[in-house]
């Protein structure tokens, strides 16, 4: 999955190249190591190819903001969802972030699923990733079956919309 | 044990914002209950969950709420209280809401309405600065009158600034430094003022190259008697308003200190001015000072003064009201140390100070023995366009100058206020800017450093380092982190 960002006015990509052992992202193509320190009161500490950096940050919908090294800095994140032309409710579907395949459905149509809860596990770039449902519900259709591909994009399981409104 | 009265047992604070809770503090202080008027959406402010009582106003527009005197005056005699505490803006230089608060039985803590009256006329107040022996730069009255007008200007000498008698925004406006040039600028800006203003009377002053903004905080008893607490500097300004201010000035001699602080005593003295006020002064590189104006209230940037000398304003203010004598000789003030200001304000310098709204997100406050954070906002907070941009004062007080300006620069680096854009770091580029620390200031500092002043570039390291810290706090990419399922995510061989 590529996750977009942008720094002042700048867009930057994130991509996974590999959990384990250590975290190694790709930030705009340079693969940086990463190990992640938790927070300690407000206070981060990530390590970035052994340099250590802590920050205090604060979410607003999908703006950033980070006090670091006595700066604030603000990180504005492009929802995929939003980029892509999406029709109906977003937070129904599951949609696939990237090109894949289906690894493993965790969930079968009529399962109660819980927000963040793991519906299926997907395959894409040599990277598993697991796709978990966006808000509370009950799991109306899945789009594909085990080893099956998708383009990004596509919907692959849709919640039952909910009821009372 | 002996135990004073307080002078008032009620206040209202017809503000809001870091200055009602300034008030707020000190009446607690000195025993005083606290009442404080808002604005619908103000209900969670830090100044309305302070106060003792809280009172909601109401006006088409929450600014309009504030200037609303009949109303306030009303709130105030139904909450029971004795003074009225205007803080500084809104209605503090409103004679005729002085006036009105003295009819309705209160106490208007602040100066007689005669006073505010006085320096509240340009015209006026100029000739009587001159009348008592405080120089004011040479001008010319408006007219219309061109050929008369030419042989006066020349008189005040160059350079000169010629102004459109109806005019601001610079329009009408031109610096004249030659004496040839004076009949053609002096046309041209007759016209512009014609066309822009309907009005084609200007006037000229001398033009101060590289000005300085001195000014000296008095407080007197509405006798005569008068004393000063020494001067500010309050040069760093952007589109003519403060953010930076500092007591002592930078570099003053003392005579000339003395020169000036003597001045405004004798404005004030002349006056018989009661309670606290500020006379301000336009100071040349020559050493030359004139009289700009004085301001009948608190200023934002009365701490300054407070720090260096010791003495609380608004507990001087309440009492001075209350009918109380000076409560200090002039012999018995005395400046220790180095105090800066610096005015926290939602903006962005790099959009030309445009205002920025938002929620305060996180707030993280420096402290220290020698810092106040003055400061009107709480997490949670929403800041918009409704009121003035200034969130909060930060002020230091060091050994010296220098020791404050670092110890600004430290306090401004801890200083975490996540959820709006804020002037923060470009006011401790500007502290942290070689000719600041040489004291070389003057009110064009803004804009002949503006090159200086933008944003560092965050060096490849750190902006990488941002960028994944952001990440990391996203929630899909975290999912993608660290629910990934085992054993996939420890395979090996991904690193071809």
């Amino acid at each position: 999955m590529a996750l977009k960002l942008t720094l002042g006015g700048v867009s930057h990509a994130l991509d996974i190249v590999r959990l384990r052992p250590d975290l190694v992202v790709a930030v705009d193509g340079r693969s940086r190591e990463i190990v992640d320190h938790g927070t300690n009161g407000s206070r981060r500490a990530i390590e970035v190819d052994g340099r250590r950096f802590e920050f205090i940050e604060a979410r607003d919908g999908n703006r950033s903001y980070l006090w670091f090294n006595n700066r604030t800095v603000i990180v504005d994140f492009v929802d995929p969802r939003d980029a892509a032309d999406d029709q109906g409710s977003a937070s129904d579907e599951i949609r696939a972030p990237m090109p894949g395949v289906v690894v493993e459905l965790h969930k079968h149509v009529g399962d109660r699923v819980a927000f963040g809860e793991t519906v299926l596990t997907i395959e894409s770039m040599k990277l598993q990733t697991n796709l978990t449902a966006p808000r509370d519900g009950t799991i109306a259709s899945i789009g594909k079956n085990q080893n099956e591909s998708f383009e990004k994009d596509e919907v692959i399981v849709s919640l039952a919309p909910e009821e009372g409104d | 044990m002996v135990s004073t009265a307080p002078p008032f047992e009620k206040i209202l604070i017809a503000n809001r914002g870091e200055i009602a809770c300034r008030v707020i503090s000190i009446c607690r202080e000195m025993g005083i209950k606290s009442v404080v008027v808002f604005h619908a959406g103000e209900r969670k402010a830090r100044f309305v969950r302070m106060a003792d009582e809280a009172h909601e106003i109401s006006g088409e527009t929450p600014v309009a709420a504030y200037l609303d005197g009949a109303q306030i005056i009303a709130t105030a005699r139904e909450a029971g209280v004795q003074a009225i505490h205007p803080g500084y803006g809104f209605l503090s230089e409103n004679a005729v809401f002085a006036k009105a608060v003295g009819a309705a039985g209160l106490v208007f803590i602040g100066p007689d309405p005669d006073s505010i009256d006085l320096m509240g006329d340009k015209i006026r107040s100029r000739r009587f600065a001159a009348d008592n022996g405080v120089p004011v730069a040479p001008s010319i009255l408006p007219t219309g009158d061109l050929d008369g007008f030419l042989g006066d200007a020349e008189k005040i000498g160059f350079p000169l600034l010629i102004k459109a008698s109806a005019g601001g925004g610079g329009r009408g406006m031109s610096i004249v430094r030659e004496p040839a040039e004076l009949a053609e600028c002096a046309r041209i800006a007759a016209g512009e003022a014609e066309r822009y203003f309907g009005n084609g009377r200007i006037y000229a002053e001398k033009y101060v190259e590289r000005p300085r903004h001195i000014e000296v905080q008095i407080v007197g008893d509405g006798a005569g008697k008068v004393v000063h607490l020494f001067e500010r500097e309050c040069s760093i300004q952007r589109r003519f308003q403060k953010i930076i201010e500092e007591a002592p000035s930078a570099g003053l001699p003392t005579a000339l200190r003395q020169e000036i602080c003597d001045a405004a005593v004798r404005l004030a003295g002349a006056a018989n001015y009661r309670n606290a006020g500020t006379v301000e002064f336009i100071l040349a590189p020559d050493g030359a000072f004139y009289f700009l104006e004085m301001n009948t209230r608190l200023q934002v940037e009365h701490p300054v003064s407070e720090m260096i000398t010791g003495i609380d304003l608004v507990r001087m203010q309440i009492e001075i009201a209350a009918g109380q004598a000076l409560s200090v000789e002039q012999s018995d003030i005395t400046m220790t140390g180095h105090a800066i200001e610096c005015r926290i304000c939602a903006e962005v310098p790099e959009r030309d100070f445009a205002p920025a709204t938002g929620k305060v997100l996180k707030l993280m406050v420096p402290e220290g023995p020698d810092l106040r954070f003055e400061n009107g906002i709480v997490e949670g907070g929403a800041v918009t366009l409704s009121y003035d941009s200034m969130l909060a004062k930060l002020v230091v007080h060091g050994p010296d100058r220098d020791a404050a300006a670092a110890d600004m620069v430290e306090a401004l680096g801890n200083l975490v206020l996540l959820g709006v854009e804020t002037n923060v770091e470009y006011l401790a580029r500007i502290v942290a800017h070689p000719e600041f620390r040489a004291g070389a200031l003057h009110t064009g500092f803004l804009t002949d450093y503006a090159d200086d002043l933008g944003p560092a570039d965050l060096e490849p390291d750190e902006r990488d380092a941002v960028l994944l810290a952001a990440a990391l706090s996203y929630r899909e990419f975290r999912t993608l982190v660290f629910d990934a399922p085992e054993p996939y995510a420890s395979m090996n061989g991904w690193r071809n």
